[in-house]
């Protein structure tokens, strides 16, 4: 019982598109509901649990939106969110400058590129608390291996994250060598799909390696630059692990992001309502966030194909 | 070793105070050296088969107690399941445990400056006094007389409920460095101004030897200066239950905790816990470490220490008006969801019996709370610990008195105060931080003890 | 900018072959140093991770840093498995992230079919955001549910925590891949009488095998790699590998080796299936990633 579809293309046994597409949809069905149960489910009772005052022992209160007025009057938290802020702009900006610098570089044809290119991205695949712990270790600032690194270079030693003023650059420091290989194998994906006229033109017209990258090669993988910084920014406002094991958010409160702050009301204090009030205003934020980020590439894509 | 006795007949005299102005004396008997009664009464066989889940904190004297299960296993036929966690998410994983309505573990320890009032509230331990009381489960060799009254007050709550039996005190002591000391000429200070001159005559930054160093850590440095706030006979929340902690003390102390670690410690304290603190002070660079009394061991193992056999032991230094050695201290309870408590109780029982009270001491893995552990001379003297190390637990055991306030909000106090005091060593000033943490932590403490 | 100083010397003197030849050769240095500084790092630290691993503890901690081990030891592999049940651990980790893998792409492969074919961008938002939402956030009240449901102290809770993180992946490598799938052979089926699931089950599922293969691997090392669930979860039975690891840290100083050594333990199987499917990482994560955006 097929249908000729006006566009010419045979469709299945039941020809109506909208038919159809419930049809396909089915296949998403136990996923979806997998996805209710784990995923939705817990955001609504997230909202649900942000307007009580649900702590471990005692009663629980229905409290409106105290837990939210609570939050802006915070000033730890609010700390937390330029923390978070400053943390993701650096974790952004380094792996995809040097992300991009990668890619280049692999994206050229030299002896043993294979082994190397998977050197290059073991990193990203390592499991973040272990890498985390190692990374403690070096950072001592009396024992540890970077120190003694710098000063025999000559450099003075630094308190890495033992100082309010250079924790987030450490921790960032760490976040550049997990996550670099990631920035590097979308925008290598971006490099191999160019077209290469416009580089044999512009051999003809002599011109040097870094014209060619400045004038064809960028504007052609900007999308995928900006499809690392998205992944990136997302990536970064949701570390956990590395801050966790490092800092636990310290010196003082000098690393504390909206994610350690969120672990310290939730699992230190039980303040369960109050926990799930952070995860409304994170979770707001992260869309925003991300929103803002999508906005800029479809820009991007938009100037790219004018 | 008679200068040893000496002190110990002193401190029979003395009291160890326990809890906001009570003081309780320490030994409550001369020390008798008991032999184990005949069990034949006592059915240690009553549980025979059944399994326990047995839950520690991962310290030196959580290791005795595993590494000697073996015992248990024999006497009573329980088979044993137990893990050390680390401290942190020991605390952490308890409380879960315990919010869900069924534990995993049927006995664990519990740290009374941090967990005492709010496992109370929760109800989450059973009360062990029947247990103690009933003949059938407590073997007559017990003896719960022996228990210091300090320990026992520390392990009571306010209802006199005695949800756990005292296992360990922990009271702060001073680990000197005795070449570095010789070096700069100096004996071992008795006081708060002694402790910072040492410092100073010690501390050469640019030679890497560093005067004094005590936890920085947000959350673990808090006791450091709540304990040298006993030297002012002040301690953060007051008998009447009201906050302390922008008393001109609480400032001096504040002040002080400030001095030793901004100014004489190894550069990046601020991140240090104790582990980080022992490690500098084991690679013989540190003049003086602060913390609790447990870390003999490591210190005296040549293997790892380069200060083996080069460390004194001293008490706690006075302060302007008092001297004191912060308190603190664990027990094993058993939990209240546990369908298996009696079995759990006898294991409890076992943990604090006196030899496993001896190993403790003999190990130099922390101060158990049996007088006759304490006080046995034939244990002082088989010590393969210095003789000062014995002599300063003794007499710091006489002037303990709690490092931390008894109060719900422990683990909030710890990181509000926490956090204002590595604001201080990163150069904050610590009136201005303590009233901005205090305006933040009185709420907390209030609606804690409204609920 | 030194360089062309005597360069363009050099340029006078040579030959115009010779001049290239040397042009060529500085190029290939400069390009050969770039990889080096781009390499090292990461391989650095793993080195200094095994260095650690294979040190006695006074060798860990002397200063200036031992980087050659005087002595191999394996006293901290030892103190590892012996202080902990490891194997245990590892196993659990193993049932963890497997099951976590299986059921995601149970259901998540067939998700990712229908979502690409009806083009349903409301549903892959949804996915993409659940993809975005930090995993912490899930954790209260699922934990909340657990309790309600008595399901605590076995491994299921961990596994359905851990769906969170393996089927937005899964469903959202297999909406790229089915999207770039040619056409032609399912509508051909369709044409012949068969029905959507056999045009599914017998062209697209077997076309689409690398695409599976790459989920299956990515989203089994991100559950292997995740700390915060099994961190809350876990007790002494149903711990996974991350956080043990993190509990080897001691009550006593800082004990370096056997952290070491217990870090390698946990990331060596994810690398070694990282270097041995290096390729398929590779193509999965552009395209998976490329269609992130």
């Amino acid at each position: 019982m097929s249908v000729e579809s006006p566009g010419g293309i045979a469709l299945g046994r039941s020809g109506n598109p909208a038919v159809r597409r419930w049809q396909y949809l089915l296949f998403a069905a136990p996923a979806l509901v997998a996805v209710f149960l784990v995923i939705v489910f817990p955001w609504a009772f997230t909202v649900f649990m942000s307007m009580h005052d649900w702590g471990v022992v005692g009663s629980r209160t229905f409290v409106g939106a105290d837990n939210f007025l609570r939050l802006l009057s915070d000033k730890r938290f609010i700390e937390s969110i330029g923390h978070t802020l400053y943390f993701t702009a650096l974790a952004i900006a380094l792996p995809v400058v040097l992300g991009v610098f990668a890619a280049v570089v692999f994206h050229r044809n030299f002896p043993m590129r294979g082994v190397l290119r998977a050197i290059f991205i073991m990193p990203m695949m390592a499991t973040p608390v272990a890498i985390a712990l190692v990374w403690t270790m070096m950072f001592h600032p009396q024992l540890g291996v970077l120190n003694y690194l710098l000063t025999s270079v000559g450099l003075p030693p630094s308190l890495w994250v033992y100082s309010p003023a250079t924790v987030i650059p450490a921790l960032v420091l760490v976040e550049v060598w997990h996550w670099t290989p990631l920035v590097m194998l979308i925008v290598l994906g971006g490099l191999a799909s160019l077209p290469t006229e416009p580089y044999e033109s512009a051999v003809i017209d002599g011109a040097s390696a870094w014209q060619m990258f400045r004038h064809i090669t960028f504007p052609l993988v900007l999308p995928f630059i900006m499809v690392a910084v998205i992944i990136r920014a997302i990536d970064a406002l949701k570390t956990f692990d590395t801050i966790f094991v490092i800092t636990q958010g310290g010196p003082g409160t000098a690393s504390e992001t909206i994610n350690i702050f969120l672990y310290l009301q939730a699992f230190a204090f039980y303040d369960i309502g109050y926990a799930s009030a952070v995860v409304v205003v994170f979770f707001v934020i992260i869309v925003i966030f991300s929103l803002i980020l999508l906005w800029a590439r479809q820009r991007t894509l938009w100037v790219v194909d004018n | 070793m008679r200068n040893f006795r000496r002190s110990i007949l002193t401190s029979r005299r003395t009291a160890l105070g326990m809890g906001a102005g009570t003081a309780a004396t320490l030994i409550g008997a001369p020390y008798v050296i008991r032999r184990a009664r005949a069990q034949s009464d006592f059915d240690w066989k009553r549980f025979e088969g059944e399994h326990l889940e047995v839950f520690l904190s991962k310290n030196p004297r959580s290791a005795l107690l595993q590494e000697h299960e073996a015992e248990f296993v024999e006497l009573t036929g329980i088979s044993v399941g137990s893990e050390q966690v680390p401290e942190q998410q020991h605390r952490q994983k308890q409380v879960i445990e315990f919010t869900s309505g069924s534990t995993s573990f049927d006995v664990t320890m519990t740290a009374y400056h941090v967990q005492k009032r709010l496992f109370a509230k929760g109800g989450w331990l059973e009360d062990l006094r029947p247990f103690l009381e009933d003949p059938e489960l407590t073997p007559p060799d017990y003896d719960f007389a022996d228990f210091s009254e300090g320990s026992v007050a520390y392990a009571t709550q306010a209802d006199g409920r005695m949800d756990t039996v005292p296992f360990n005190i922990d009271p702060w002591i001073v680990y000197w460095n005795q070449d570095l000391f010789a070096e700069a000429g100096i004996e071992y200070p008795d006081t708060y101004e002694g402790m910072l001159e040492a410092a100073k005559a010690i501390h050469a930054p640019d030679k890497g030897i560093y005067g004094v160093v005590s936890r920085g850590l947000k959350n673990a440095n808090t006791p450091v200066w709540t304990g040298l706030m006993l030297g002012w006979d002040m301690e953060a929340v007051d008998a009447e239950g009201m906050l302390t902690t922008t008393s001109p003390e609480a400032i001096a102390a504040a002040e002080l905790y400030k001095t030793l670690n901004a100014d004489y410690a190894p550069e990046g304290v601020v991140g240090f816990n104790w582990n980080e603190c022992q490690t500098s002070f084991m690679q013989g660079t540190v003049g003086m470490w602060i913390d609790g009394l447990g870390f003999a061991k490591p210190l005296e193992d040549a293997a790892t220490s380069k200060v083996a056999g080069k460390v004194g032991y001293g008490v706690f230094p006075s302060g302007p008006t008092a001297r004191h050695s912060p308190l603190f201290g664990s027990g094993l309870g058993v939990s209240a969801f546990s369908p298996r408590k009696e079995a759990a109780f006898l294991y409890c029982a076992w943990a604090t019996n006196k030899v496993n009270q001896v190993r403790m001491l003999q190990s130099g893995a922390g101060a158990p709370c049996r007088n006759s552990a304490i006080f046995d001379p034939e244990v002082l003297a088989s010590l393969a610990f210095p003789e000062q190390w014995a002599e300063t637990l003794v007499e710091s055991a006489r002037i303990a008195r709690p490092g931390l306030p008894v109060i719900i909000p422990v683990s909030e106090f710890r990181d509000i105060y926490g956090v204002a005091l590595t604001n201080m060593i990163s150069g904050a000033d610590p009136a201005e931080e303590l009233a901005s943490a205090t305006e933040q932590f009185r709420p907390v403490l209030e609606k804690s003890e409204r609920a | 900018m030194n360089a062309t100083g005597p360069l363009a010397q050099v340029r006078g003197a040579f030959s115009v072959s010779a001049k290239r030849g040397f042009e060529v050769l500085f190029g290939k240095l400069a390009f050969a140093f770039a990889v080096i500084v781009i390499v090292s790092p990461a391989i650095l630290v793993f080195l200094w991770m095994l260095s650690l691993s294979l040190k006695t503890e006074v060798e860990n901690t002397a200063f200036p840093p031992v980087f050659i081990p005087g002595t191999l030891t394996l006293q901290n592999f030892y103190a590892v498995f012996e202080s902990s049940p490891f194997a245990l651990y590892t196993l659990n980790s193993i049932i963890v992230s497997g099951t976590a893998t299986g059921l995601a792409l149970l259901v998540g492969v067939p998700a990712g079919y229908g979502i690409a074919k009806a083009r349903s961008n409301g549903i892959a938002v949804l996915i993409l955001i659940a993809r975005m939402t930090p995993g912490l956030s899930y954790l209260i009240p699922l934990f909340i549910m657990f309790r309600v449901l008595g399901l605590t102290n076995s491994l299921t809770p961990i596994i359905i925590t851990h769906l969170v993180i393996t089927v937005p992946i899964v469903v959202w490598i297999m909406i790229g891949f089915f999207e770039n799938l040619p056409r032609e052979l399912e509508e051909s089926a369709l044409i012949d009488g068969a029905s959507l699931w056999q045009a599914f089950w017998r062209i697209a599922l077997p076309l689409s095998r690398p695409g599976i293969v790459v989920a299956a691997i990515l989203s089994f090392i991100f559950s292997w790699n995740n700390f915060i669930f099994g961190v809350v979860l876990a007790g002494r039975e149903t711990r996974t590998l991350p956080v043990a690891v993190y509990n080897v840290l001691t009550f006593e100083q800082i004990s370096w080796g056997p952290l070491a050594a217990a870090a390698l333990v946990v990331t060596l199987p994810v690398l070694v299936l990282t270097v041995v499917i290096q390729k398929q990482i590779v193509g999965g994560l552009t395209s998976g990633a490329v269609k992130g955006g």
